[in-house]
């Protein structure tokens, strides 16, 4: 295993994350694609602090700072979620219409 | 052992403990008890008077635990920042009273202000941060609460849609972001910011660096509500409760610039001029963009949305000029920015809470109101800049800076631009001077709170303009 697999693997699952983001109309959908997204940042900052940094430490540690924001991110975005889904009764992105030019 | 806590630090350390009390104060009163608001008053102005007691030395900054630097642009945001969150707790007072503009009453009173300090260190966080976790964390604790800020109005299908894409956008930000900070670390091997600027001065042309800043401009574009990744503000904007959205326009664009700037002119500093073409088409579409939006605009606050896309285009031109020009023009243009903002959102408070917030409802405002017809062409001159008023001294500022380094397109392109952002704001103020109301309007009344807000905003966005004296400090960088 090389540095250039664990940054081929990352940069895979981001462009899946983007992809995603794109094809689903779920909103659940779309918030596991923004996971993959920030997990593929991880695997980059822990890939990076294992094969080449000077400073393997704040690498790893960042992963882990990552972790907790991720959770309090994804925590507001499903109470926002289902907030939502109580007054629209759908998690469908193509129904959020009320709000255009 | 003998621990003390340095003066400098003791606003930041009072800011982080604010929200604690207040929210915590709601578990010992009423639902109804005055007790938050008057801590809220009370903290919002004593940190904001002891961030005016910090001398501005010039110097490079100082130091709390190595990591926490407070410089004399770190200061000056936190200002902006407090007055920003000063001014948003009084303006969102009276939506806690009754509800305005088609939408309901809000509640709890002390989270909504927690809620706001929290964005407010979040802010302050991200000056005084010296590598990438910190800055990171910042940028995260300033755009979280922001979030929930959005969606606070419970009962409001608006709201909660508005919440809902603000926060699938600013995710994606997130993401983005972290992805450009994993390729800056690996790029460098550390996350403090002068090991960077180290590597970076070493290895200009590297093409993970270039990827890394990529990825980085399309995180802050999200925030900042730059050209291509604007798309959610306007909807956000309106959406949100009008508080709500003067508190995104100030608060959140403060710490998204203070993020770009800390990022330009401190680990990206050696290679500003390779990235100026980059900043400067980003500044260009970006205020275009805005203008044009704003023209056909019938509704306020997407109006101001449109505005302050527009704002953000302006404040990018000065990114390429050089370092402490740049900055002091950056600061000067956020004062004044967040005085005349906050007077616009004021006035549409108060036409908010009778009527419904359009350019119709601003009709026959001079014959009704004079005083306040009187505001708001205030307000909207300064967010034009014309020349008396405090609006224009600034947008000169920032042309000036962009212009130092030779970029005499792109600030002749800024300042035809101006026009049309005058035909705009001017249309705004023919509504509410020439055209006469169609039908008969509610009337409009005023508590002594909003009174005395708006006449010192007034006097404050019309005196920094014509006395310079009064921004000594501000004014420390310029040699002209």
């Amino acid at each position: 295993m090389t540095l250039m697999n664990c940054l081929i693997l990352a940069f895979l699952l981001f462009g899946i994350g983007v992809w995603g983001l794109m094809r689903r109309r779920h909103l659940i959908g779309m918030l596991i694609s923004i996971e993959l997204m920030l997990n593929a940042a991880n695997i980059n900052f822990i890939s990076f602090a294992y094969f080449s940094a000077k400073d393997s430490t704040a690498g790893a540690l960042f992963s882990i700072f990552v972790i907790a924001v991720t959770a309090c991110e994804m925590a507001i975005a499903l109470a926002i979620i289902v907030n939502m889904y109580r007054r629209h009764h759908s998690l469908d992105a193509d129904q959020l219409r009320d709000l255009h030019d | 052992m003998n621990f003390i806590l340095p003066n400098f630090i003791i606003p930041d350390a009072l800011l982080l403990l604010f929200p604690f009390l207040v929210i915590g104060s709601r578990l010992f009163c009423s639902y109804r008890s005055p007790i938050p608001w008057r801590m809220a008053n009370i903290g919002f102005i004593v940190i904001f008077v002891l961030l005016n007691f910090i001398p501005l030395t010039n110097n490079i900054g100082k130091f709390f635990i190595c990591n926490w630097k407070i410089d004399d642009f770190g200061v000056l945001i936190r200002e902006v920042l407090m007055l920003s969150a000063m001014l948003g707790m009084w303006l969102s007072k009276d939506y806690f009273e009754h509800g305005a503009d088609g939408k309901p009453q809000m509640h709890q009173f002390a989270e909504f202000t927690g809620a706001i300090a929290f964005a407010t260190f979040g802010g302050f966080t991200i000056v005084s941060a010296c590598d990438m976790l910190t800055f990171f964390l910042g940028l995260e604790i300033a755009t979280i609460p922001m979030y929930a800020l959005t969606a606070w109005n419970k009962k409001d299908q608006m709201g909660s849609e508005a919440a809902t894409k603000y926060i699938m956008m600013g995710s994606v930000a997130t993401a983005f972001e972290l992805f450009g900070f994993s390729y800056l670390y690996g790029f460098s091997g550390s996350i403090y910011f002068n090991e960077i600027r180290t590597a970076v001065e070493a290895g200009t042309s590297n093409p993970l660096l270039w990827v890394a800043i990529l990825f980085l401009f399309c995180g802050i574009g999200f925030k900042l509500t730059l050209f291509p990744f604007y798309t959610w503000a306007p909807d956000v904007y309106e959406g949100a409760p009008t508080p709500v959205t003067a508190v995104l326009s100030v608060t959140s664009k403060t710490a998204a610039i203070a993020f770009l700037v800390v990022l330009v002119f401190g680990p990206l500093a050696p290679v500003q001029e390779q990235m100026a073409p980059f900043i400067a088409l980003l500044a260009a579409t970006t205020l275009f963009v805005g203008n044009l939006g704003a023209l056909k605009q019938t509704r306020l606050r997407r109006f101001m949305a449109y505005s302050s896309i527009a704002q953000a285009g302006y404040i990018m031109i000065a990114l390429l000029g050089p370092v402490e020009m740049a900055r002091t023009a950056i600061i000067y243009y956020l004062f004044v920015y967040a005085l005349s903002n906050y007077l616009a959102f004021f006035i549409f408070g108060i036409i908010g809470h009778h009527r419904e917030e359009t350019f119709d409802s601003l009709r026959g405002l001079s014959q009704q109101n004079p005083a306040l017809a009187i505001a708001l062409a205030i307000s909207m001159f300064s967010l034009a800049g014309i020349p008396p008023l405090a609006g224009f001294f600034g947008k000169f500022h920032l042309f000036f800076a962009g212009a130092t380094t030779g970029h005499y397109m792109l600030v002749g392109f800024a300042v035809l631009n101006n026009v049309i952002a005058l035909y705009y704001y001017l249309q705004l103020i023919k509504s509410a001077w020439i055209d006469e109301p169609e039908d008969h309007l509610s009337p409009l009344r005023l508590t002594k709170r909003q009174r005395t807000i708006i006449i010192a905003l007034s006097v404050a966005v019309v005196l920094l303009g014509v006395l310079p004296f009064l921004s000594n400090n501000i004014f420390g960088g310029f040699t002209f």
